[in-house]
């Protein structure tokens, strides 16, 4: 019995993520709205304040916060995209006959999109962006 | 006779999704709860203790008694039942709209991921007979899956990712500052950590060079499991996993000693319980990737049945028991690793995420894609590329720049590490503290 791979690429296929998403935002609505209606419900001033370890709040949470985490997430926006543009690149690159000259070119093409990644992290590192202290 | 013009679309493999999906969902969930039993009885053995124990199905009442005991396999439905009569409060500073959304966002990418993973193969379906009527929908080869698309792994990557919203949206909407920090804390090794998964996943897919699920497990199973010929890739991505869906030694977000709950601070009953219900679904979906990955998903050698040319149900049964099996075992090992490693002190995470695993996750792929260049992606030279790169890396391991996190900052004022040229003294000098009266209590008599 030979069995195909089976990878549709019509439309209709993807219904049944459409589905499997419906399920999911059911499932976490239908617990919220169950517990609002099942449990208790009672107020107090003291009961409402914010909890910082049993002292009186100061203050508010929205404040500044450090720059390290703003940089890190640069740097992960410019590894982020480098890999989504990889992907394509690796499902079509093993297919390629081995050791032509086609398969050359996309091996040296990638690998200098690689190396001006390397570059931005060489960047980052001298400049401090993946010190922690 | 085929379906009529609006239903035509109706095929057989999407009536086989559909019901896949939900008995999926159900599957997942109770696997979810039973998980976190799983886990407090692991970690009882591991710390010798007894653990949940006792709850049984009888509810107190007394007719049920013979479902008492049961070794405790009550406690999550307990658990459960508990977590919806439970006060759902919200403090008052709070943003309430982000507030109830921030644990809807997180569940719903941890439950929809597990939709493109084929867990039984492909399935030889038959002809399906409308009831009522003479219509037939045809039947053939079908995928064992919840959706049988070709970009499978990319869909389970952006899933996967996706959750880091929920929990930046929980930590920002409490206006609590340990959620805030624990939110800050959580998103950051939720991104610094997916580069590595994508980069080590990359590596695995060079060697496949598809993003189709099933053509993934093929290939393992002609070729050997990748686990054997990726096998640094197969540790990156198992930590990268981990630190992703936030587990123990990564579970920084959470730091109890620093942040009390981290971001889900603030939330109680459900709303809670949602955060927790999607850690360890996440915890289950990125078994299941790593399963599908690295572990050749349904396949065993040397059992017939699970090989990807036995079509018929009993195969289909088979293959989805031995997957299961191995995301069972997965899940066990996550356990295991949670309560044998100590969790790492949080820029040690990020330094790990970016000094460590990322720049070793790119030299695979460049191995990688050198050794598919020469086209020697079988077993034997995978294996000895990666003792080599290995090797390499522990060459050069002592020549890089030595970086102390540890060390004493100077800090005004401090007795231990002072700033330059200052002197602290912290020798009382009020007079009645240097007068020689003992504490009352401690007098020798």
């Amino acid at each position: 019995m030979d069995s195909p791979i089976l990878a549709t690429t019509d439309l209709s296929s993807y219904l049944p993520i459409v589905l499997v998403v419906l399920m999911a935002v059911g499932f976490a609505m239908a617990n919220i709205v169950l517990t609002m209606l099942l449990g208790p419900r009672r107020a107090g001033r003291t009961k409402g304040m914010t909890y910082e370890a049993g002292m009186n709040p100061v203050g508010t949470a929205r404040k500044r916060f450090n720059v390290r985490f703003y940089l890190i997430a640069m740097v992960f926006l410019v590894f982020d995209v480098e890999i989504i543009f990889l992907y394509p690149w690796a499902s079509t690159f093993a297919n390629l006959a081995p050791g032509s000259d086609q398969s050359l070119v996309w091996l040296v093409r990638i690998l200098f999109f690689l190396f001006t990644t390397v570059v931005a992290y060489l960047y980052g590192f001298r400049k401090g962006v993946f010190k922690f202290d | 006779m085929p379906l009529p013009a609006p239903f035509d679309f109706l095929s057989a493999q999407l009536l086989v999704n559909a019901v896949v999906l939900f008995a999926m969902v159900h599957v997942i969930l109770i696997t979810v709860a039973y998980s976190v039993y799983l886990e407090r009885r692991i970690s009882a053995y591991i710390q010798d203790r007894l653990g949940p124990n006792r709850v049984g199905f009888d509810f107190g009442l007394p007719f049920l008694g013979f479902l008492k005991g049961m070794i405790g396999l009550g406690q999550p439905l307990a658990d459960g039942i508990k977590f919806l009569v439970k006060e759902d409060y919200a403090g008052d500073r709070v943003d309430k709209a982000l507030f109830t959304l921030a644990p809807i966002i997180v569940i719903v990418p941890a439950m929809i991921g597990f939709a493109v993973i084929p867990w039984g193969g492909v399935w030889n379906c038959p002809d399906i007979s409308v009831p009522f009527t003479s219509y037939v929908i045809a039947g053939g080869p079908v995928l064992v899956a919840g959706a049988s698309v070709n970009i499978g792994i990319v869909y389970l990557l952006a899933v996967a990712s996706l959750g880091v919203y929920g929990v930046t949206l929980g930590g920002y909407a409490s206006n609590n500052k340990f959620s805030f920090l624990g939110g800050l804390r959580a998103t950051a090794q939720m991104i610094s950590y997916e580069i590595p998964l994508g980069l080590s996943l990359l590596a695995a897919l060079l060697i496949i060079g598809s993003l189709v699920p099933d053509a993934i497990v093929r290939h393992q199973v002609n070729n050997g499991w990748l686990i054997l010929s990726q096998p640094i890739a197969c540790v990156l991505f198992y930590i990268a996993a981990l630190a992703e869906s936030n587990r123990a030694p990564f579970d920084n977000a959470e730091a109890e000693q620093e942040l009390v709950g981290g971001f889900h601070t603030e939330y109680s009953s459900m709303r809670f319980a949602l955060f927790f219900l999607a850690e360890y679904s996440h915890l289950v979906t990125s078994a299941a990737f790593f399963t599908l990955i690295f572990l050749g998903g349904y396949h065993l050698p040397f059992i017939g049945l699970t090989s990807p040319e036995s079509t018929g149900l009993l195969a289909v049964l088979v293959k989805f028991l031995v997957y299961f099996g191995k995301v069972v075992f997965l899940i066990c090992f996550a356990i295991v690793v949670r309560w044998t490693v100590p969790r790492m002190r949080y820029d040690q995470v990020m330094m790990y995420a970016w000094q460590a695993v990322i720049p070793l996750a790119l030299a695979v792929v460049v191995m990688t894609s050198f050794m598919v260049y020469f086209g020697k992606t079988a077993l034997a030279p995978m294996m000895i590329a990666n003792g080599g790169l290995f090797a390499l890396l522990m060459v050069f391991q002592p020549l890089l720049p030595k970086y102390n996190p540890n060390r004493k900052l100077a800090l005004y004022g401090s007795r231990f590490s002072p700033v330059g040229g200052e002197m602290v003294s912290t020798r009382p000098t009020a007079a009645m503290a240097l007068e020689d009266r003992p504490v009352q209590g401690t007098v020798k008599a």
